[in-house]
Formats: C-alpha cells, sequence, structure tokens
C-alpha cells in the first residue's frame, strides 16, 4: 500500500511540477477564439484572420475608423493625395512614431514593408491586384513615401488601409534584415500599442501595452492574451467564472448569456452566408439559369433565419451582396430582387428546363472557422431542395479538402458554402476580382464576361461615380443571373464579461479592434 | 539479460522504422498544404514557387531521405502552418501531454485501488457488481460528453474548477478526472483479478493461519503481492493516456500533443503529423521496453519465451 | 482514448496461473441484465423500420428542439423530443442502433479475423516469420487510432465504411499480440507435439487444433472491444471524422447536441444513454465471458 501512495505521490507531483499559476488582474485583458487561422505572426504570411491580434501589434499605413471609414488619424500616414492623372500617390507620414525596439518608423520602412507583401513569399489575400500594380516606390523624404502605380487607379489607399487584409501593415525593415524572416515571425517587432510577449501556438499568444502610443494613449490593458478555445462550452464557462472578458459565442446560445446578464456584442452583418457551385460544365443543371433561381426560390430564408441562426440573421437576396459597400456604391436591394419562398414555382422552373423529377446535386458539409452552425445549415439547405424533387447528396469533407477539389476544379457543378466576410466596396471588389473567371486562376465561381469586362474597369477607373454604376451593375446582374444562393447575413455575438465596459467591435473584416477598447483617449 | 535488452531495443527500432515509412506516405495522402497557406487569388505559378520553396517538389524518396537523416539529429523540420521549427512545437506541447497523464493516471489509480480490492473480497455479490459497474462507466460515455457535462456544470455552473487552459492544480482536476476515469475500469480489473489469484495463495493462507488480522491480509500482505502487475500495466497506460487524450485536450483547451496532431493533420502539414506520431510512438517503445526488461529482470522464464 | 493497453506484451506471455476453482457458482450466473439490454437494441436494429415512429432523417425546422413528452411543450409525436433540425430522436436512436451496433460489430470481427490469423501464423511458425509479423504488429499498435481515423478522414472523407476500416486497421495488432502469446504456451502442450509427429500439415493443426484452442480468449476480447469501438466511433464524430450526417449514429448525435447541452439536454442525453447502456452491457457481459471461460485472462 505504502508503495501505491508513493507512486501516486511520485506522479501528481510530476504533473504539478513547475506549472504556471493562473494570474489575472483587473489590468489584464482575455479574449477567448475558437479558431485561430494560422498562428503565423508574419503578416506577409498569415492571410487575413490573423488580423483580430495582429493589428494590436502593427500600425497600418493607412488607418480607419471601427466603422470602417478611412481615418488620419488612426494610421501612420496622416494625408495622402493623389496626382492629377491618379498614377502617383503621396503620403505624408506621422514624425516620431517608434518600432517596440526603439526605431523610428520611416518612409524606408514604409517601401521595404509593401515590397515585402507583393514579393514572392508573401501569401496575403491582396498582394496580387497590387503586383500587378505598382510601377515604384519613391521616398523621397523619411516622412514622404510616393507610389506609382503602372495605370491610373483609385484602389491604393484602401488596399493599403487596415479595413482589408494585412498588406498594409508597416514592419521595421532594419530589425528583419538584422534577424531575418524566420526570427521575425517567432518575435515580431511594430508599432502598435501593444508589442509581442509570447505564443504557445495552439494555446495562446499574449502582448503587453507600450506605456504610451500616439493611437490610444496610455493603454487601459496592461497586457492583452488572446486563448484559443476550441470548445463553446468551455468558452461560455471560462467567461461564466471571470477567467476570460471577451469569447464568440454561437448564436443559439445568445439567449441563455443574455438571461446571465453577460453583455452580448454584435457585429450585424459580419458575413453573407452564402450557397455556391464549383463552375459548372457545359450541360451541367446549374448551367441553366431557370435551375439556379429554381434552387433560390427552394429556400426559406427567413425559417432558417430564425431556427438555425437563432433569429441572429437576416434573409439576403443577392449574390456576393456584402452589404458594407452598399452605402459607398450606392446600391439598393429592391423588393422584386427579394426571393420570395416559392416551392411551387420552383419545381416549375424545374420542369421548364428539363429537369421535372429533378437531378442530384452534390452538396458539401464541413466547419468552417467562426461557423458552428454551418453542417446543420447545410443539411437544412439539402432538405429544402429535396422538397422541390432535387436529389442532394450530402459529402461531408474537411474544408481544405473542398477547398482543394474546387480549385483542381475536379468537382464541377457541386455545392458548397461559405461565410463570406463583409467588407467595403474596395475589399468586395478585391474579392470580385478574385472570384471572376480566369485562365490562370483557380478560384473562379462565376464565369460571366459581362461581369468580368466591369470588373476589369474598375480598377482602372479613377471617378468614384463611374466606379458606383459598374458596382451596382455588377450586382444587379450577379442577382439577375442567380450566380448563387444567398441564404443569410450573420450577425456575430461576441459575450463580454460584466465588468468589460462599452466597446464598439466595429465593422471591419477579421478585425474587433480591441485596441479601442483599451484607449484611453476616449 | 544484456542480449535480451539489445533485441529489445533493435526490435523496436525496427518498427519505429516501418512506422516512420508508414506516416510519412500516409501524411501525403492527406493532401496538399498549399490549399490553405495560398491566398484563394494565387496563380499556378504562386503554387509552384511556394512549393519550391518548402521543399515539397522534390521527389518522395528524396523527401523521405531528408526526413529520416535529419530526424536522426532530431531535427523534424519546420512546420508548415506555423512556420516554427516542429521540434519546438513538440517541445512545449510534451510537457503538458505528460502532466495531464501524469494526474489521470494518479486519479485512476486512487479510483481503482479500492474498487478492485472490494471487488475480489466481496467477489460474486453486490459489491464486487457494484465496483465493476462503477469502474465500467467511465469507459462507456464518450469523453468528450463527460467532459462538456463536467465544464457546463462543476466549472459554469458551480464554479468551482477552471474551465480549461492549462494552470495551476485546479486545473487540473477535470481533465485528469475525465482522462483518468475512461482507464479506471481496465485497471480495476488487473487488481481483481490480481487480488483473487493473492488471496487464494498459500502465502496468504499462511498469514490467516498465523492469526493476521483479515483487513491487514488484504490491504498489506495480498495487495503488495496483487500491485506488481498493475505497476508494470500503468506503465503502458501512462502511454496511453499520452498519445490519446485529443478529445480531452479539445474540449479543455488543453495544449498537449493530441491537440498539436489534430491541428497538424486538419491543416496537412506533414513536418508535424510525422513528428508527433513518431515521439509518441517512441514514448511508448521506450516504456514497454523498460516494462519487459523489468519483467525479465523479475522473472527470467519470459526470456525464452520470447 | 483508447482503454486497453496496446503493448499488452507482458500479460500475453505471463505464465499462466495454476488453474484453481476460484470461480464459485454465483460468477456463473448469466448477466441477466447485460444481456437483455443487448438483446433489446439488437431487436431494434433489426426491427428499426417498424418500431421507428418518424423517418429518423425527415427534417422540419419549426419543430427543432422540440422537448420530450413529459415536459409541458413536449407531444406524444415526438416522444424524446426532437434535435436541431427538428428530426424525431427516438426515431434516430432506434435506427442508430442499427448503425453503432453494426459498425461496433462489424470493426471487431474484422479485426479479430485478420488480427487472429497473424497471431497463429506468428505463433505457429514462430522464428522470422514471427519477427516479422510481431515487427510489424509492434508498428501499427504504436500508431494513436484517433490519429489514423482522422488521418483516413481527411484523406477520403469520412463515412461508415471508412470508419469501420480506421478503426480495424489498428485494432487487429491486438488480437494478434494476445492469440500469438496463447499459440507459443499451447505449442509447448503435448498434443501439438503429437499432431506433428502423426505428420498433421501446418494449416491443419492451426485451424483443428491450435484455434479452437483461442476460441474462449477472442470471445472474451471481441465482446470486451465491441463497446470500445463504439466509443471510439463517438469520439471521431466530435473530431468530425465519425460516421457523418445525416446517418443516424450515435456518436454523431452527442456530439452535434453537445452545443445544447443546456438549452436542449435531451439532443444529446438519450443517444449518451443509448451508448452508456449498451457499450456497459457488453462490457460487463466481456467481464463475466474472461471470469467464466478464461479466468487466467488477466488484462484485455
Amino acid at each position: 500500500m505504502r508503495l501505491a501512495i508513493g507512486i501516486v505521490a511520485v506522479l501528481l507531483a510530476f504533473a504539478l511540477g513547475a506549472s504556471p499559476a493562473a494570474a489575472q488582474g483587473k489590468s489584464d485583458l482575455t479574449v477567448a477564439l475558437s479558431s485561430f487561422s494560422t498562428e503565423v505572426l508574419d503578416p506577409v504570411l498569415g492571410g487575413h484572420v490573423v488580423k483580430y491580434y495582429m493589428s494590436l501589434m502593427f500600425d497600418y499605413l493607412v488607418g480607419v475608423t471601427p466603422d470602417g471609414q478611412l481615418s488620419r488619424d488612426t494610421g501612420l500616414a496622416t494625408r495622402w493625395e493623389p496626382s492629377s492623372d491618379h498614377r502617383r500617390w503621396t503620403f505624408y507620414l506621422r514624425k516620431g512614431v517608434k518600432f517596440h525596439n526603439g526605431d523610428e518608423v520611416t518612409s524606408e520602412d514604409v517601401k521595404f514593408s509593401l515590397q515585402r507583401a507583393i514579393g514572392k513569399r508573401s501569401t496575403t489575400g491582396y498582394a496580387g491586384p497590387l503586383r500587378a500594380l505598382f510601377a515604384d516606390i519613391e521616398t523621397p523624404a523619411p516622412d514622404r513615401l510616393v507610389i506609382v502605380t503602372k495605370d491610373p487607379t483609385l484602389i491604393i489607399p484602401t488596399y493599403l488601409s487596415r479595413s482589408l487584409s494585412t498588406e498594409g501593415m508597416i514592419l521595421p525593415k532594419k530589425y528583419i534584415e538584422a534577424v531575418g524572416d524566420d526570427a521575425f515571425a517567432q518575435k515580431p517587432v511594430g508599432s502598435g500599442p501593444f508589442r509581442f510577449v509570447e505564443q504557445v501556438t495552439g494555446s495562446h499568444i499574449k502582448l503587453a501595452a507600450v506605456d504610451n502610443h500616439w493611437r490610444i494613449g496610455v493603454p487601459r490593458f496592461k497586457t492583452v492574451t488572446f486563448k484559443l478555445v476550441p470548445e463553446e462550452t468551455t468558452r461560455i464557462a471560462l467567461l461564466r467564472r471571470g477567467e476570460v472578458d471577451i469569447a464568440d459565442v454561437s448564436r443559439e446560445r445568445v439567449k441563455e448569456l443574455e438571461r446571465e446578464a453577460f453583455p452580448i456584442h454584435f457585429r450585424r452583418e459580419e458575413a453573407i452566408l452564402t450557397m455556391w457551385w464549383v463552375l459548372p460544365r457545359d450541360g451541367q443543371p446549374t448551367k441553366d439559369k431557370r435551375v439556379r433561381e429554381a434552387l433560390n426560390l427552394a429556400v426559406d430564408r427567413n425559417e432558417v433565419a430564425q431556427s438555425i441562426f437563432a433569429g441572429h440573421a437576416d434573409p439576403a437576396y443577392v449574390p456576393l451582396g456584402l452589404s458594407w459597400s452598399y452605402r459607398d456604391i450606392g446600391f439598393k436591394v429592391s423588393s422584386e430582387m427579394q426571393y420570395p419562398y416559392d416551392p411551387a414555382r420552383a419545381k416549375k422552373l424545374l420542369a421548364d428546363a428539363g429537369f421535372a423529377s429533378g437531378f442530384p446535386l452534390t452538396v458539401h458539409a464541413y466547419q468552417l472557422p467562426g461557423l458552428p452552425e454551418g453542417k446543420a445549415f447545410a443539411e437544412a439547405i439539402a432538405g429544402y431542395w429535396q422538397k422541390i424533387g432535387v436529389q442532394p447528396k450530402l459529402v461531408p469533407v474537411d474544408y481544405p479538402a473542398f477547398r482543394k477539389s474546387w480549385f483542381d476544379r475536379a468537382t464541377p457543378g457541386a455545392v458548397g458554402y461559405y461565410n463570406v466576410a463583409n467588407r467595403d466596396w474596395i475589399g468586395t471588389y478585391a474579392l470580385l476580382e478574385k472570384q471572376a473567371y480566369s485562365k490562370s486562376k483557380v478560384s473562379d465561381t462565376v464565369n460571366d464576361p459581362e461581369i468580368d469586362g466591369m470588373i476589369e474597369q474598375v480598377m482602372r477607373q479613377t471617378d468614384k461615380e463611374k466606379i458606383g454604376v459598374l458596382m451596382r451593375n455588377v450586382y444587379t446582374r450577379l442577382r439577375s443571373e442567380h450566380y448563387g444562393v444567398p441564404v443569410v447575413y450573420l450577425h456575430s455575438p461576441y459575450a463580454a464579461a460584466k465588468t468589460l465596459g462599452k466597446w464598439n467591435p466595429g465593422n471591419v473584416m477579421y478585425d474587433f479592434f480591441i485596441d479601442e477598447l483599451a484607449s484611453s483617449k476616449r | 539479460m544484456a542480449r535480451f535488452v539489445l533485441a529489445r531495443l533493435v526490435q523496436s527500432l525496427v518498427a519505429l522504422a516501418i512506422l516512420s515509412v508508414v506516416v510519412f506516405v500516409l501524411a501525403r495522402a492527406t493532401g496538399d498544404p498549399l490549399h490553405l497557406i495560398l491566398p484563394m487569388s494565387a496563380s499556378e505559378e504562386d503554387y509552384a514557387n511556394a512549393r519550391r520553396y518548402l521543399g515539397l517538389d522534390r521527389p518522395y524518396v528524396e523527401q523521405y531521405a531528408s526526413f529520416v537523416s535529419r530526424a536522426l539529429t532530431g531535427d523534424f523540420g519546420t512546420s508548415l502552418r506555423a512556420r516554427r521549427p516542429v521540434g519546438e512545437l513538440i517541445a512545449q506541447r510534451l510537457p503538458n501531454s505528460l502532466r495531464l497523464a501524469a494526474f489521470a493516471m494518479s486519479v485512476s489509480l486512487l479510483l481503482a485501488f479500492p474498487l478492485g480490492v472490494l471487488a475480489a473480497v466481496w467477489k460474486g455479490t453486490g459489491i464486487d457488481r457494484a465496483a465493476q459497474v462503477i469502474a465500467v462507466l467511465g469507459q462507456s460515455l464518450p469523453t468528450f460528453w463527460v467532459a462538456i457535462v463536467l465544464i457546463e456544470v462543476v466549472a459554469g455552473r458551480l464554479q468551482w474548477l477552471p474551465a480549461g487552459g492549462i494552470g495551476g492544480f485546479t486545473s487540473y482536476v477535470l481533465p485528469g478526472f475525465t482522462l483518468g476515469w475512461f482507464v479506471v475500469a481496465g485497471m480495476m480489473r488487473l487488481l481483481r483479478s490480481g487480488m483473487l489469484e493473492v488471496l487464494d495463495s498459500e502465502y496468504v493462507k499462511l498469514a490467516r493461519v498465523k492469526g493476521v488480522v483479515e483487513s491487514r491480509v488484504v490491504w498489506v500482505h495480498a495487495l503488495k503481492n496483487a500491485l506488481i502487475p498493475v505497476v508494470t500495466f500503468a506503465g503502458i497506460y501512462f502511454s496511453i493516456l499520452v498519445t490519446t487524450a485529443i478529445v480531452v485536450e479539445t474540449v479543455f483547451a488543453w495544449p498537449g500533443l493530441g491537440r498539436l496532431a489534430y491541428e497538424a493533420i486538419s491543416s496537412r502539414d506533414f513536418p508535424v503529423i510525422q513528428a508527433v506520431v513518431l515521439t509518441t510512438a517512441a514514448i511508448v517503445a521506450v516504456i514497454n521496453l523498460s516494462v519487459d526488461c523489468l519483467y525479465a529482470f523479475i522473472d527470467p522464464r519470459i526470456r525464452y519465451v520470447r | 482514448m483508447s482503454a486497453e493497453p496496446t503493448g499488452g506484451a507482458v500479460a500475453d506471455s505471463l505464465p499462466a496461473a495454476p488453474a484453481r476453482a476460484r470461480t464459485g457458482a454465483r460468477g456463473r450466473r448469466l448477466p441477466v441484465f447485460a444481456l437483455s439490454i443487448i438483446g433489446a437494441f439488437v431487436l431494434a436494429a433489426l426491427l428499426a423500420n417498424v418500431l421507428s415512429p418518424a423517418d429518423p432523417e425527415e427534417q422540419s425546422l419549426r419543430q427543432r428542439f422540440t422537448p420530450p413528452v413529459w415536459d409541458e411543450r413536449g407531444t406524444w409525436k415526438h416522444v424524446l423530443g426532437t434535435d436541431r433540425l427538428g428530426r424525431d430522436l427516438l426515431s434516430r436512436i432506434i435506427w442508430g442502433s442499427r448503425v453503432s451496433l453494426t459498425a461496433g460489430v462489424l470493426t471487431v470481427l474484422l479485426a479479430s479475423a485478420f488480427g487472429a490469423g497473424v497471431g497463429l501464423v506468428a505463433g505457429y511458425h514462430g522464428g522470422r516469420v514471427d519477427a516479422a509479423l510481431m515487427r510489424i504488429t509492434d508498428a501499427t499498435m504504436s500508431f494513436p487510432v484517433i490519429l489514423l481515423a482522422l488521418i483516413l478522414a481527411v484523406t477520403v472523407g469520412p463515412s461508415f465504411v471508412n470508419v469501420v476500416i480506421a478503426i480495424a486497421v489498428i485494432l487487429w495488432a491486438r488480437y494478434a499480440r494476445v492469440i500469438r502469446g496463447q499459440v507459443l504456451t499451447l505449442m509447448e502442450l503435448d498434443f501439438i507435439t503429437q499432431a506433428r509427429i502423426a505428420g498433421a500439415s501446418a494449416a491443419r493443426i492451426i485451424l483443428r487444433h491450435l484455434f479452437p484452442n483461442t476460441l474462449n480468449t477472442l470471445m472474451v476480447l471481441v465482446t470486451l472491444q465491441v463497446g470500445y469501438v463504439i466509443i471510439v466511433e463517438a469520439s471521431l464524430s466530435f473530431l468530425g471524422a465519425g460516421i457523418p450526417p445525416p446517418t443516424p449514429a450515435w456518436g454523431s448525435m452527442i456530439a452535434e447536441g453537445r452545443d445544447f447541452v443546456t438549452s436542449a439536454w435531451w439532443v444529446s442525453f438519450f443517444p449518451g444513454l443509448a451508448i452508456l447502456l449498451v457499450v456497459l452491457a457488453f462490457n460487463l457481459l466481456g467481464d463475466w465471458l474472461r471470469d467464466t471461460l478464461d479466468p487466467k485472462l488477466r488484462q484485455l
């Protein structure tokens, strides 16, 4: 028996030896997220989803307000202006801004960062169009930078702002050249209000506040920790125990948390949830416009919003209709654009198209980050389609596998779904540019020469009115051709600790402005 | 004895070598990591660049050779997803896995001892059956469900213990119990059958004849002897706990090896998949080897059987 | 997740304890509880189309999360309530017993057939054959079953067949180990030597003499592991690699319902109860079988 006690004691001692104690004071903010994306701390390698934590460590060339408007007060550039032919963009930089290692931020750093963002190693989302557009970057003075483009364009400031991806994050040239890319990715240095402390992949990323930052003053929190907590129940329990201050939660559990008086912050219309098909081949049913309309009419969007998304969603009617851009381009969803729920007409359309007895349709079901309802959603939509005579076949895959077969064009006509993050007009344009058909790209979902032509014109258009017309026409055509089955706009809930106070998570893609929450300037 | 140890060592290495080929092939069967690394708008040229940069364009045989030769020096390459040395990722996670396993092990031992002894002493009675049911219950429920209910009730509602993450002693209790309870049944069975055997032996009979108090006979004389198989199997259980805690680690947001493996598979991170599988296999091999040697030392007959 | 040690190397070759009359009459009494539970679920599986009150895959979003009948919002139409897509839980559990039991039994049968074959051949031939087969067995055993299943699921997509294959591909090694250990002991016995002297072929000795003598052990192992496989399948569902919906399998039902533990407890509770009862029953039956048939087997 003594032996047994001894074994247990040794095991326990081993288990508990050197385990760090969890200390959480009021000056520390902890955010629990269900997914961290790639966890790479190098802006040119990470992809957009890393913005949640990266935008605290780095400053953007062009800042934005939490609702996505470009701002001269929150970025390194205090002002910017195009030449009259819109081929030279001059940026005037804020003076006296320092990186966390003490180096001053100069136009050389900006040039270096932009070149790095469009370089060969870069895997950022929007490097492509910039690469095609940039002719040269000049640095006439430490506080002045000129971007020379091959064609006239309006898109430069937004592309390099916080409203899009990571291309506009400014990195320290000297530091990176001294330590190398790999060391930088492991110990990044930026000029943002929080500096990097430690990262344990798959567990957490810890940042500490700088003493004083030009953007937010003396930060309200000493540290900000992002914790990866994949399981919902665990995130909520952590919140209840006060171990985390902010957590993303599923829509289904909002009511329960509200009953317990936890403040819920919604990012309204954070994403549009769309069913779309991999570019169909000739002769495939979804090549027929009538079939595409039928698939749209078969879905009861209100019911989906109310049941699967617990009422925290609204019907969507325009394919890729990223509503945050509507204001910029003056687009309105008219009442005749709204698809009614009309299975009878859907059946008739199918019959007209020669598919009276339906057709087999492969529907992929997978888990997407930030969409716990994904599989239920796919099952529900397949159920609606079944009711109009289509024979949907649910194929469970994991998302990377689907993405591969989509890119390889291995599954033409098959259906998948995506929660496309909402964004402003340039973001939308950047996305459409990617989705439009082209031989060299692999992500196309729409093959429509008319749309391609309009998109082609946008990048080189410098008259904002004309851009508005083009973009409105793109949307109108996407809708009238039924390129996809837009289903709902998702409102994403973030539960907060009762002590957190006022927080505006804003509407900028993959960002929720923890730095604004930490600001003492408000 | 030395020959026996050497032979077992060679056997383990051969098994590991076989495994290295299998895991190399399987990892590559999962698909193309580039689809996850590169943005949607990437062109064929971008793909070719990245493939060359990551060394994925070389022939498989060459890739395998460089993987093995570097792995022998302890270098498992760089994670495709996190762009960090795989060795560093393993070093961060392995201690957490080992600690959780050690804790779970203690929990299961603490539960298995009384249950096993009671079941043996009261063999065939209601107590025996009740003890068996309690032990087997832990094995009869999916661990993720047990974990979620525990988190919801003990951490979320009662707020007695932390819900997840790794921290002080209290953070071990819920995941440790979930994992530990799952293996109680096996350990309790061992103890029960061991006890039954010993209680029936001449040695115990002698103790009784000599007038030793029954409770002392059971808890000291008999248990001491029934312990040996438990101790040897404890080593094996320990390795099982380390290798297969994926589910518990996921629910409790525990940064261990299992979770690392899961993430690696979902992002097609070949170097990490290979390293995790081989590391866990090596741990299992080491533990089995030491247990076998211990046994061979205690009981020379085994050396001839194998 | 495994509860069974994969490296059963030690116990398999432990010298058998001298047989004694330890198993009293009471120990041999039939495990009525376990047998009746297994019987009930097997019946449900066989008669699913008769017993099930509704189509297990028929969804009705308006009726989602209907509570069980005894709740004031419950209805007799859905005795155990409905899940998040408004499907009838009772029907899904009844059909699920067919899916989950088949998965469990099929996997174990496949694994045991292959594993026993390997064990018999290795144990009989010994020498190099034995060494080669046992190294492959070792390598297999050190591959965590859940990882292999995950890899298969992301490679070829999760499906019933793939789940069965993934688990069986790892599980066979345990049978190979245990059976080989037994064969080694049997080979020392006189009747095998006599059969050899009498000129019996290898196949004949393996099939007629060795195999029947390992049957008891096999039965115990198979019974104990059916439950284990069902639990592993459930864990795979949790990780997104189990038998996929809309097929009603208990594991994926619990996994799907886990986010509603507080708001709609019945969605995960009833399939959880079904798993609990069946796995418990198989484990108790296995324990009883071992006590009765093969008390020497201490760890399976």
